[in-house]
C-alpha cells in the first residue's frame, strides 16, 4: 500500500488513474460517449500525426495539412468511382500518389517556403493552402459528395448498446501510423537522420546529414499518410472542399498539447479533444458548442505553458 | 522629392473629395468598400510592423459587425454608437485574448489568430436567439437610411484618420520598439523595452481598428450572417492588399488596396468562383519574387538613382 500511495505522487500515475476514473463514470453515465469518443479520437490522431512529424523535424505548421487530407479523399473517390474498386483499397494508390505528390510539392513551393524569412513563410503556406482549397473547389464544386458502402454501418450489439463498428478502423489507423513512424524514426537511416535534423539541422549537417533530402522524404512522408487517411475519411464521411480545414486545426491544438516531438503524447490527448467533444455533442440543443473545445483547449495550453515559464 | 510627395497627396485628396459629385452610386459602393478594406489592410500592417503575423482579420471584424448591429437591434441605440461599441468590444476581447496568444509568435501566433475567427464564428452560430443563428439578421434600417454620399463621407473620414494615425504612428515611441522587437527581441528586451506590453498595446489598437470597420459594413449593408461576417475573403484581400503594396509602410496597403480594391471588383464580376484562387496565386507569386511590394521597389529605386 505504501507502494501505491508513493506512486500516486508522480503526475504520470495521477493522470493515469484520473484519467480510468473519468473513462469508468463515462462508461456508466454515458456510454456512447465513450465509445464514440474513442472513435473521434482515433481519426484526430491519425490525421494530427503526420502533421506532428512535420513540425518535429523540419519545424513548420503545414497550414494545408488537412487540404491534403481533403485531395486524398477526391483522389479516392476518383480511384473508386472510375476504377471500380473499394475506397479502403484506394489506400494503397493513395499512399504512392501523395507520397509522388509531395516531392512535387516539396520541390516547387515548400522548398522555397523554408528559405524564406519566417514572415513570408505564413504567408507562402496561407496562399499554398488557398490554392489548393480553391482549385479543389473549381475541379469539384463546392456539393459535397458522399459514396455509399454497406460494410460502415456495420454494428455490434453489447448487452444493451448498439454502436457502430466501422468507426474503429480510424482508431487501428491511428495506432498504426504511430507504430509505423517510431519504427521509421527508430529503426531506419533516413528516421534517424530525420529525428538528428528535427534536434539540431546545423548540427545534422556538420556531421554529414543531407538536411535537404531529409526534409523532402519526412515532407512526402506526412503528405502520403494524410493522403491516405483521406481515403478512409471518405468511406465514412461526406466530403467537399472545405473539410480539410478544421482539421487543421483540431490537429495544431493536439500538437500544441502533446508538445512539439511528441508523437505517443498525441494518441492521449486526442482521446481528452474527442471524449469532451462527443460528450457536448451528447447533450440536445447544445451540440454546436463542440467546435469550440479545441480552441479553449489551444488557449488554455497557451496559459498553463507560459505560467510554468514564469516560474521557472 | 517631398515636393513631389506633397503634390501627390494634394491631388489624390482632392480626387477623393470630389468623386462623389460626378459618379453613379454604384461607383461609390465600390470606392466605399474599398475604403473598408484600406482600413483592414493598414491595421494588419500596424500588427505586422511588431514581427506579428495575424491570420484573425476576420474574427475582429466580425466581432464589430455583430457588436454594431445587435447593440442597435436589442438596445436601440444610434448606429454610430453602435460602431463605437463595436471598436470597444474589439478593443476589449483582443486584451482578453492578446494576453495567451502573444506569448506565442510566428507560425504559432498566426495559426491561432486563425482558429480564433473560427471559434468566433461557432460562438456567433450557437446563441441564435441573440445573432440569428446561422442564418443571420436584417438590421431595422441601414446607416444615414441608406445615404450613399453620407456613408462615403464616413468610410472616407475613417480611412483618412487610418492614414494619419498610421502617418504619426511611424515617428512615435512605440513604432521604435516596435520595429526593435520586429528585428530582434532578444536585442529589444535587452535594451530594456517591455516587449510583451507593447505588443499587446498594438494587437488591442489594431484589433478595434478592425472591429470599427466591421461595425461600419454591418451598418451598410443591413445584413449580418456569420458566413459573410466571419468570411476567408476578409481575412486574404488585405493581406494581399498589404503585401502587394508593401508591408510596413504606410503608403504600402494604401496603394495596395487602392490597385487589388479595383482588380478584385472586376474579378468578382468576370469570374465569379475563381477569384480566391488568383488572390492565392497571386500572395505565393508575389511573397516568391517581390517580397518588398510595390512602394519597397519604389524605395529602392529611388535610394539607388541618388
Amino acid at each position: 500500500m505504501v507502494k501505491l500511495s508513493e506512486k500516486l505522487r508522480q503526475p504520470n500515475y495521477r493522470i493515469a488513474v484520473v484519467s480510468i476514473f473519468v473513462g469508468a463514470l463515462l462508461a456508466y453515465w454515458k456510454p456512447y460517449v465513450l465509445i464514440e469518443g474513442i472513435q473521434r479520437a482515433g481519426l484526430y490522431a491519425a490525421i494530427a500525426l503526420p502533421m506532428a512529424l512535420l513540425m518535429g523535424v523540419v519545424g513548420i505548421v503545414n497550414l494545408a495539412h488537412g487540404d491534403f487530407m481533403m485531395l486524398g479523399a477526391y483522389f479516392a473517390y476518383w480511384v473508386s468511382v472510375y476504377g471500380g474498386v473499394d475506397p479502403l483499397l484506394a489506400i494503397v494508390p493513395a499512399l504512392a500518389f501523395f507520397f509522388l505528390f509531395g516531392c512535387i510539392v516539396y520541390l516547387g513551393p515548400f522548398k522555397r517556403i523554408l528559405q524564406a524569412p519566417e514572415l513570408n513563410q505564413i504567408l507562402l503556406a496561407f496562399g499554398l493552402m488557398i490554392v489548393l482549397v480553391q482549385s479543389a473547389n473549381l475541379l469539384w464544386t463546392s456539393r459535397f459528395i458522399k459514396i455509399s458502402l454497406p460494410y460502415v454501418s456495420a454494428s455490434t450489439t453489447v448487452g444493451s448498446l448498439t454502436f457502430g463498428t466501422f468507426e474503429f478502423v480510424y482508431v487501428v489507423a491511428a495506432v498504426t501510423v504511430l507504430v509505423g513512424l517510431q519504427l521509421f524514426l527508430k529503426k531506419t537511416t533516413w528516421g534517424q537522420a530525420a529525428l538528428a535534423v528535427g534536434q539540431n539541422p546545423r548540427g545534422a549537417k556538420v556531421v554529414g546529414i543531407d538536411v535537404d533530402r531529409t526534409h523532402l522524404i519526412i515532407f512526402s512522408v506526412s503528405i502520403a499518410i494524410i493522403g491516405a487517411m483521406g481515403a478512409l475519411f471518405l468511406a465514412r464521411h461526406s466530403i467537399s472542399p472545405f473539410i480539410g480545414f478544421p482539421f487543421t486545426l483540431r490537429a495544431f491544438c493536439l500538437i500544441a498539447m502533446a508538445g512539439i516531438g511528441n508523437l505517443t503524447a498525441i494518441l492521449w490527448v486526442s482521446l481528452v479533444l474527442g471524449l469532451s467533444e462527443n460528450f457536448v455533442l451528447s447533450f440536445f440543443g447544445y451540440a454546436g458548442w463542440a467546435d469550440l473545445i479545441y480552441f479553449v483547449l489551444i488557449i488554455t495550453v497557451i496559459m498553463i505553458k507560459s505560467r510554468q515559464r514564469q516560474v521557472k | 522629392m517631398k515636393k513631389w510627395n506633397f503634390l501627390l497627396s494634394a491631388l489624390a485628396l482632392a480626387f477623393v473629395f470630389f468623386l462623389p459629385f460626378c459618379t453613379s452610386v454604384y461607383v461609390l459602393n465600390v470606392v466605399g468598400l474599398i475604403l473598408i478594406q484600406m482600413t483592414l489592410a493598414l491595421s494588419w500592417d500596424l500588427l505586422l510592423r511588431s514581427g506579428q503575423l495575424s491570420l484573425g482579420i476576420s474574427g475582429f471584424f466580425g466581432l464589430g459587425v455583430y457588436t454594431a448591429a445587435l447593440s442597435c437591434i436589442h438596445a436601440k441605440i444610434h448606429p454610430l454608437l453602435g460602431i463605437f461599441f463595436g471598436g470597444l468590444m474589439g478593443g476589449l476581447f483582443a486584451l482578453l485574448i492578446g494576453v495567451a496568444v502573444l506569448h506565442l509568435r510566428g507560425m504559432y501566433f498566426a495559426i491561432v489568430t486563425l482558429a480564433l475567427a473560427e471559434a468566433l464564428r461557432v460562438i456567433v452560430r450557437n446563441v441564435p436567439t441573440l445573432s440569428g443563428g446561422p442564418e443571420g439578421m436584417v438590421l431595422p434600417s441601414v446607416i444615414f437610411h441608406g445615404d450613399a454620399l453620407k456613408t462615403y463621407w464616413l468610410l472616407l473620414a475613417w480611412a483618412l484618420l487610418n492614414i494619419v494615425i498610421s502617418i504619426f504612428f511611424e515617428k512615435s515611441r512605440i513604432h521604435f520598439a516596435l520595429t526593435s522587437i520586429r528585428n530582434d527581441e532578444i536585442v529589444a528586451e535587452s535594451s530594456g523595452v517591455d516587449v510583451f506590453k507593447y505588443l499587446v498595446c498594438i494587437f488591442v489598437f489594431s484589433s478595434s481598428i478592425q472591429a470599427v470597420a466591421g461595425g461600419m459594413y454591418a451598418h451598410i449593408y443591413g445584413f449580418i450572417s456569420p458566413e459573410s461576417s466571419f468570411s476567408f475573403e476578409l481575412v486574404l484581400l488585405p493581406i494581399i492588399m498589404a503585401v502587394v503594396g508593401g508591408v510596413t509602410t504606410t503608403w504600402g496597403p494604401v496603394v495596395g488596396a487602392i490597385l487589388l480594391g479595383s482588380v478584385a471588383e472586376i474579378l468578382k464580376v468576370k469570374i465569379p468562383y475563381g477569384h480566391l484562387l488568383i488572390y492565392g496565386i497571386i500572395i505565393v507569386i508575389v511573397v516568391l519574387f517581390f517580397p518588398k511590394g510595390i512602394m519597397g521597389t519604389f524605395k529602392e529605386r529611388m535610394q539607388t538613382n541618388k
